[in-house]
């Protein structure tokens, strides 16, 4: 320690800045992060008959319910593609989407209580929300891979692979990417504004529909096409159906377009939960 | 040893009253309009307005606080409630901002803001124990280190993998307290919440805190109510009143003026009309006081000090045989005596009492009085709890102990030793 120049570890004071994460502090509390994963699956499925299975069981009903209705009623066509597997790939890819952005949009309304006693980085929490959400979404999406290979085996269907098979990983982690932050830019505006929930809740249904997860890209009307492709999810439930079932309309253009969204949006995200996090205490 | 750990440097925070939840956005939206488009100096933040309207809106939970705290001290915070302790103690844990103001720190920080922080009531106790260790920062190696440990200090081996919403509150608390006790943060920052469970528990806590502060080198930042706790744990104390600092040194010090700054307020009640004074249709209490016998009345009271209790109340009704009864009660609430006050028949008009309670007597500690006023020496016609409470301080004479001196009361009796004549071999 230099003479009459005090070293200092932390400094607490009025500003907030932008960014200021600290890589140690936050690699310090990587068993928080997941044990507090373990806690949700634990918590979820706590004094359930079925546990677990539950991560299975929902997708499976609302598979039936999607073919019956959308398939069978609607009869909306799904190209060369299976109906089941057509709807279940678009529900697995949905539902990561939809549980991480509404999983992390509470993050401050439902651990205000812990916030305000203890000291932690706050980005845990939601990280946490989205990890427990994107297991729950492997464990799924190998079910969607038992079903392609029953498909292909027993169903004779023979999806037309191309080198597009890279492109869904990709898909999955943006689409991750884009609901995480997305909540987390939510969570901050849930936080002061409590109306917001419900508009949340309503506005994600009504999104499902401008995103091809019940249907495909390519059989949306000329004139609401523009709509569509507005949205920076379409070219990724595209490229991941494309990746797996062989059919997708997917341009380059359309992913840089997405890529782009999921950069500039995280970055959002991240600079307004740190600048407002800490001010939000007070507020929630 | 002498090395500064925290520095607190003209620490504010103001606080908006009044519904946050409703009309914010409009708020905010009117906020942002006139600092940002009509360039004005914001009133939330300047805080040197000069409407009082606006004025009356904010409250300064801390106003201009700086202080220092050094390696290995223990620190005790006091004031009544509301004066800006906890927030002064959220603000140095990194939970809330100031708004004005720096702290600056060396070292981890650990702070305990209530019972079981990260508890889950559905989780086992030993998930428990990981995830509320993890979030008051305790490391993977430390916990494993410690599980058993912190097992044995709660005392609840047999339940370790029981649900916690299966245990007793007493448990629980064991539980969760022993999880604290066993961080090792550099700096331990301790809100009183920490002080429930059963008496022997409390010791238990305060024990392993003096502990930790005493024997390990820690800085600890300590908030209660408790006068005793404090003296007990801490070498110095900061006074905070409605968020000003009033006073800050040694804690003896500081504890006496806290003391005696409060005191007043009980130590005489009076009321100059029947309407305004508590009772009912039958009495009506006109004063109640305290008159400490002593030559010094400036002086925080001592238990060397007889107390005189005198009041005297407004009888409504004619030809009444009424009585009184005086209750002292530990701050705890277990009355310590109850005199009576011998029938007497009394007509309208004003009647007055007076009882003396010896010096040398009661033990340290805080005492509260209740009067029950009585006819026919059984009929309860008023009846009024905490009428005046007082704390009397500490004072010990040739003696060469400085613990808690246990007990309610402390009589001096006639008590000695004296060598006995007899051999030790008959």
């Amino acid at each position: 320690m230099a003479a009459g120049k005090k070293v200092w570890d932390w400094e607490i004071s009025a500003k907030t800045s932008y960014w200021d994460w600290s890589l140690p502090e936050l690699w310090s509390y990587r068993y928080l992060l997941s044990s507090l994963v373990r806690r949700d699956f634990l918590l979820k499925y706590q004094q359930t008959i079925l546990g677990p299975l539950w991560i299975l069981l929902l997708p499976i009903l609302t598979l039936i319910t999607y073919v019956l209705v959308f398939g069978k009623l609607v009869g909306i066509s799904t190209g060369e593609t299976p109906k089941v597997l057509f709807y279940f790939s678009g529900i697995v890819l949905w539902n990561l989407f939809s549980d991480s952005f509404t999983g992390t949009s509470n993050t401050f309304r439902e651990n205000a209580r812990l916030f305000s006693k203890v000291y932690f980085p706050r980005i845990v929490m939601p990280a946490a929300v989205t990890s427990s959400h994107f297991l729950q979404f492997l464990i799924q999406f190998a079910l969607l891979l038992l079903l392609i290979g029953y498909y292909g085996i027993f169903q004779g269907y023979r999806p037309s692979f191309s080198l597009w098979v890279v492109g869904f990983p990709i898909a999955i982690v943006l689409v991750g990417v884009i609901g995480f932050s997305l909540g987390l830019l939510f969570s901050v505006l849930t936080a002061k504004y409590r109306d917001m929930v419900s508009l949340i809740n309503l506005g994600i249904r009504l999104f499902m529909f401008l995103t091809p997860v019940i249907y495909p890209l390519a059989s949306v009307p000329d004139n609401l096409h523009w709509i569509v492709t507005l949205n920076p999810l379409t070219p990724l439930f595209e490229l991941f159906r494309l990746g797996l079932l062989g059919e997708g309309v997917v341009t380059p253009a359309n992913l840089i377009y997405s890529l782009l969204f999921a950069i500039i949006v995280a970055l959002a995200a991240l600079l307004t939960f740190n600048k407002q996090g800490d001010k939000l205490i007070d507020v929630v | 040893m002498s090395d500064v750990v925290i520095e607190v440097e003209e620490l504010s925070k103001i606080y908006r009253l009044g519904s946050i939840g409703t009309g914010s956005l409009r708020q905010d939206l009117q906020r942002w309009w006139t600092t940002s488009v009509l360039k004005k100096n914001d009133l939330f933040f300047s805080g040197k307005d000069t409407n009082a309207a606006a004025q009356r809106q904010f409250l300064w939970a801390l106003q201009n606080i700086s202080f220092q705290v050094k390696q290995g001290e223990a620190l005790g915070i006091i004031g009544s409630n509301g004066s800006g302790k906890s927030t002064l103690l959220k603000i140095i844990s990194r939970i809330v901002r100031p708004t004005n103001g720096l702290v600056r720190g060396k070292g981890k920080v650990s702070s305990l803001l209530e019972v079981g922080t990260g508890f889950h009531q559905e989780l086992s106790g030993r998930e428990n124990i990981y995830i509320s260790g993890y979030i008051l920062g305790m490391s993977k190696n430390e916990i494993q280190k410690k599980f058993d440990e912190i097992v044995a200090f709660s005392g609840v081996e047999k339940f370790i993998d029981t649900p916690v919403k299966r245990y007793s509150s007493g448990m629980y608390v064991r539980l969760a307290f022993a999880v604290a006790a066993h961080l090792e943060p550099d700096i331990l920052i301790v809100d009183e919440v920490l002080a429930v469970g059963d008496a022997d528990f409390q010791k238990k806590c305060l024990g392993k805190m003096r502990e930790v502060s005493r024997a390990d080198g820690r800085t600890i930042l300590f908030v209660s109510h408790s006068m005793q706790a404090v003296k007990n744990l801490c070498d110095k104390a900061l006074w905070l009143n409605q968020g000003k600092m009033m006073a800050s040194g040694p804690v003896s010090h500081v504890v006496n003026s806290y003391l005696s700054g409060v005191q007043q307020l009980k130590l005489k009640q009076q009321w100059a009309t029947p309407d305004e004074a508590p009772g009912n249709d039958l009495v009506r209490l006109k004063s109640v006081e305290l008159i400490p016998q002593t030559a010094n009345p400036d002086e925080p009271l001592d238990i060397r000090a007889a107390l005189t209790v005198r009041f005297q109340f407004w009888n409504m009704s004619d030809d009444v045989l009424l009585s009184a009864g005086l209750h002292l009660f530990t701050y705890g609430g277990d009355c310590i005596f109850d005199v009576p006050a011998p029938a007497t028949t009394c007509d309208k008009g004003i009647v007055e009492g007076e009882c003396t309670i010896p010096g040398n007597f009661l033990n340290d500690g805080s005492y509260y009085i209740s009067l029950i006023i009585l006819r026919d020496t059984s009929v309860v016609l008023y009846h009024y709890e905490e009428c005046l409470s007082f704390e009397l301080e500490d004072y010990r004479e040739n003696i060469q102990w400085y613990g808690k001196w246990s007990g309610a009361v402390r009589p001096k009796l006639p008590f000695a030793l004296k060598q006995s004549k007899m051999a030790l071999q008959e």
